[in-house]
């Protein structure tokens, strides 16, 4: 064996490793939690605005329109603490290393869709008069899940099947219902995450021995 | 077993068990869980379930991973996990490698 050939094994064991760990670390709990958090904001959604429809939003006033923003914000958030601390629990619990490395892969893979739907975000909000705010939910979903796909070509099959659901129900939610922007929210990061969760809690607790 | 630091690494200090590709590869996946059940394995690695079969027998053969066969409702189950021999002989060939890198790195060598 030579040092080319001994280096490309060092490469592909790592990967493997990676690919595997990712499977062993994915946490099902987290989506479930961030699934269930998303249906208690799309029903504070539908009391705030009375109406399916997010481009109601400008009929709120200047508070309510910053509750809105806010709680949802919270959410995003509050899904991604417990999402890094049911891996961090999920690696002690396996007595695996925490590998920065396919964290990263994810993160990287994510960011770009995540930064271009809060642009657009961003612009719907401002130009409030064309009612652009309408097709907020569909372009979250189309851009979550073209991030997840993409984090999912470095892992196991799940998270793409995960993707690929958001892209078709994103692309559904954008051509015939833009205007029930609360229900695609509900549809897609509420029940696709608890799915998604209650899948992967399964199969972990198929193959892996706590 | 791994050669010392010092002398050249030698055909029989590589682990041929471990060495074949298909079987490094079901070692290095088992080697971060605790147990995978044929089918994520299979989808993991890519292999077919003939080829799957055939390197979990050699390695089972060899004494590297145990697998238990078992039923969850009507569905036939099958999972892997790694034995403390395989665990052992995965790090010396890991060992291997690392030495193959760095006395070629040193001598420009190749080794047969």
């Amino acid at each position: 064996m030579d040092v080319d050939e001994a280096q490309a094994r060092m490469r592909e064991i790592q990967r493997i490793m990676e690919t595997a760990t990712l499977f062993t670390l994915l946490p099902g709990a987290a989506a479930v939690v961030g699934g269930l958090l998303v249906f208690l904001g799309c029903g504070a959604s539908y009391w705030l605005l009375n109406s399916l429809d997010f481009a109601d939003i400008m009929r709120l006033s200047i508070p309510g329109r910053a509750a809105l923003c806010l709680m949802w914000f919270a959410i995003a958030i509050a899904s991604v603490a417990v999402n890094v601390l049911f891996t961090a629990r999920l690696a002690a619990r396996q007595q695996i290393a925490l590998n920065p490395r396919p964290a990263q892969v994810a993160m990287f893979s994510m960011t770009p869709c995540l930064v271009v739907a809060a642009v657009l975000t961003f612009q719907f909000l401002v130009n409030w008069e064309s009612r652009e705010i309408r097709y907020i939910t569909p372009v979250w979903m189309l851009l979550y899940g073209t991030g997840v796909y993409t984090a999912g070509l470095f892992s196991i099959r799940a998270p793409r099947v995960l993707g690929l659901a958001f892209l078709l129900t994103g692309i559904v939610a954008l051509l015939y219902f833009p205007d029930y922007g609360v229900i695609s929210a509900g549809v897609s990061f509420g029940l696709l995450h608890v799915l998604f969760g209650a899948y992967v809690l399964t199969k972990q607790r198929q193959v892996v021995t706590p | 077993m791994s050669a010392p630091m010092n002398e050249p690494i030698k055909p029989g200090d590589i682990d041929g068990v471990i060495h074949e590709r298909a079987r490094l590869s079901i070692v290095s996946a088992l080697a971060v869980t605790a147990q995978l059940s044929f089918n994520e394995l299979k989808s993991m690695l890519g292999l077919t379930d003939g080829n799957l079969s055939v390197h979990a027998r050699t390695l089972e053969e060899a004494g590297y991973i145990v697998v238990e066969k078992s039923f969850q409702g009507r569905r036939p189950h099958t999972a892997m996990r790694l034995t403390p021999r395989g665990r052992k002989a995965f790090a010396r060939y890991l060992e291997t490698l690392r030495q193959i890198v760095e006395q070629g790195s040193r001598k420009g060598q190749d080794f047969p």
